[in-house]
């Protein structure tokens, strides 16, 4: 519980019933999606604000600044980067390293999808892949559906793998102070694992039928790959920023670096390697439109997100909900760490899992003293980061990446449906939380 | 001066069952840009022209919003492109019809008329007022005519 000075009533109401209150609400309101969800935050922050649980320092002292500037600094880094083609040339490589045969090409997207995800995000890089997919099945006259299926399956287990790649695990890390280097040992290896597994049902459910006429991969085999990127120059630049970036990340948690610093640098140091030999008339104009590529509408969602659960989380009603899950679980850190790992993937399949996150966080902080400190609560954080993440894989809602396939989907005219999706993706999805209880249990326990 | 008195009332007209290829065979042997598409009962329903007979022969991937902004590494031949617009040939123009092109009332200022012509690029169809009853259609020839015409009177 903080020492902030706060209102005894707000509407008749104390302020723990009055934030968990417009908390509730404030999810429902996420979960209808009938208004965006950056006003619905928002609002939310200004309530809790305007309603005396907080004072606005007080709010602004709520804010993750680190995982508003990592985001920031990694979508202005991206932006410039694809502008270079590269993510079209590997789509397009890859698919012909496999002599465009239908089978090899959806493991060879999958992986792609899989490790841009991890070293980028998973929203970007579905966003690159998707239309290369869909050309691809175009031409081969084959369903793009097993594809996209596989694809948003590889970007959210890919994001699983690292610090940035998925929002869920650029919070935790910010929260908690865990480096790249502790995301990749602990979450890496199962990521690759869940995911070589994957490919195993998506096989046999579809694989094994994939076939083309040889002469529609010919031409898949005439695609010239070097001719997708648009600027040898911006790849350079690009490719050097994103090394010196990926190395801060490595290097930088050992020398107080965070990643947030680490990203913006590299976002300032890419604008002005692109920008440099233009007028400043040009640069300007370079520099809006690469701020513009920055998701605002994610971001304001994060800074509302944030000042929300701040002033519940300063009511004290998180560290009594933190009480009551080490009741229900009898203090056994096993027993919690399973028990989050599956309601988190059960939940972030159901409801965006960024607000979910946002909420499990100061609750598990809270969890602490009970487990005998903070450094005994990483099996726990590991079991939320990757029941959040996989979790996104439940259904077509579980993931911002899901809804961007599933749209390009409807508008190719193979759209991919909700029931059908879920059928088919929550025990895949489920297989793979339970792969990962198996690991955290061996690994933690 | 008024729209009206700019149109052609008697233009050709497609209807939405035609199908693409037929349309196709029309468009490009009278070298229209585009046609007016109405249903049994003349009401006007959209335009079909020669950009969706391009859009056709491109891949799909590149009009998705989002969609491929860089093709240049895709290299075709005319056999190729051929093969896309056999896959739709048969089908019939109303899954390529432009409802973008927003029809004008007979009544409409011709200088409005003219600058609606410039922004669409394509032939206008005119429209009854309160209904969707096709009364003629303004392209660039019928007006280019007019002006011409008008010009040779004053002169003569």
């Amino acid at each position: 519980m903080h020492n902030l000075p706060q209102a005894d009533l707000i509407f008749g109401l104390s302020p723990v019933w009055f934030a968990g209150g417009l908390f509730v609400v404030t999810y429902l309101l996420i979960v209808t999606e009938r208004l965006n969800r950056a006003i619905i935050s928002m609002m939310a922050a200004a309530l809790m604000i305007m309603s005396g649980v907080l004072t606005q320092q007080a709010a602004v002292k709520g804010v993750d600044f680190n995982t508003i500037g990592l985001l920031t600094g990694m979508m202005i880094i991206v932006g410039i980067t694809r502008e270079s083609g590269v993510f079209q040339y590997l789509a397009i490589r890859s698919a012909k390293l496999v002599k465009a045969d239908p089978w090899g090409i959806l493991v060879m997207l999958m992986l792609v999808t899989a490790l841009l995800s991890a070293l980028l995000d998973n929203v970007t890089t579905v966003l690159l892949i998707a239309p290369i997919t869909l050309l691809i099945t175009d031409t081969l006259k084959i369903n793009p559906y097993p594809y996209l299926f596989a694809e948003i399956f590889a970007s959210n287990i890919g994001g699983t793998a690292t610090l940035i790649g998925d929002p869920p695990n650029i919070m935790i890390g910010s929260a908690t102070g865990l480096g790249y280097n502790d995301f990749l040992f602990n979450l890496a290896p199962i990521a690759i694992l869940v995911l070589l597994l994957t490919i195993i049902p998506i096989y046999l459910i579809w694989g094994r039928h994939l076939t083309a006429d040889p002469q529609l991969i010919s031409k898949v085999m005439l695609y010239r790959e070097k001719d997708a990127i648009k600027d040898w120059l911006l790849l350079k630049k690009s490719l050097f920023v994103l090394t010196l970036v990926m190395l801060g990340f490595i290097i930088g948690h050992d020398y107080g670096l965070q990643p947030a610093t680490v990203a913006m640098f590299g976002a300032a140091l890419l604008l002005t390697l692109h920008v440099l030999p233009f007028s400043q008339e040009k640069q300007s104009k370079m520099v809006t439109k690469s701020l513009c590529d920055v998701e605002w509408i994610t971001i304001f969602f994060f800074i509302g997100l944030f000042i929300l659960v701040y002033g519940v989380e300063t009511t004290g009603l998180l560290e009594m909900l933190a009480h009551q899950v080490i009741e229900l679980t009898d203090g056994d850190k096993m027993v919690t760490a399973m028990s989050i790992l599956f309601v988190s993937a059960t939940a972030s399949a159901i409801v965006d899992n960024i607000p979910f996150v946002a909420t499990m966080i100061p609750l598990i902080k809270n969890m602490a003293a009970s487990f005998g400190g903070a450094e005994q609560l990483q099996p726990i954080w590991w079991s939320l980061a990757l029941g959040s993440c996989l979790g996104g894989n439940g259904s077509l809602v579980g993931a911002s990446a899901n809804l961007i396939v599933a749209g390009f989907a409807e508008r190719s005219g193979q759209p991919i449906r909700f029931l059908p999706f879920l059928l088919m993706a929550f025990p895949l999805m489920m297989m793979s939380v339970l792969v990962s209880s198996i690991y955290v249990y061996f690994r933690y326990f | 001066m008024k729209a009206s008195d700019a149109m052609d009332p008697n233009p050709v007209t497609l209807k939405p069952t035609d199908t693409i290829e037929c349309a196709a065979d029309y468009i490009m042997e009278r070298r229209f840009r585009s046609l007016p598409v109405v249903d049994e009962n003349n009401c006007y329903m959209g335009m079909f022209g020669v950009n969706c007979l391009l859009k056709q022969v491109i891949p799909k991937a590149v009009f998705l919003p989002h969609g491929l902004e860089n093709v240049d590494f895709i290299h075709e031949s005319f056999e190729d492109l051929y093969q896309r617009f056999a896959d739709v040939k048969d089908l019939p123009i109303s899954i390529c019809l432009n409802q973008e092109i927003q029809p004008i009332e007979p009544d409409a200022p011709l200088t409005k008329t003219l600058l609606q012509l410039y922004q669409t690029r394509a032939s206008i169809p005119i429209v009854e007022p309160g209904s969707c009853k096709l009364l003629g259609v303004i392209s660039y020839w019928d007006v280019g005519e007019r002006i011409l015409a008008a010009g040779k009177l004053k002169n003569a």
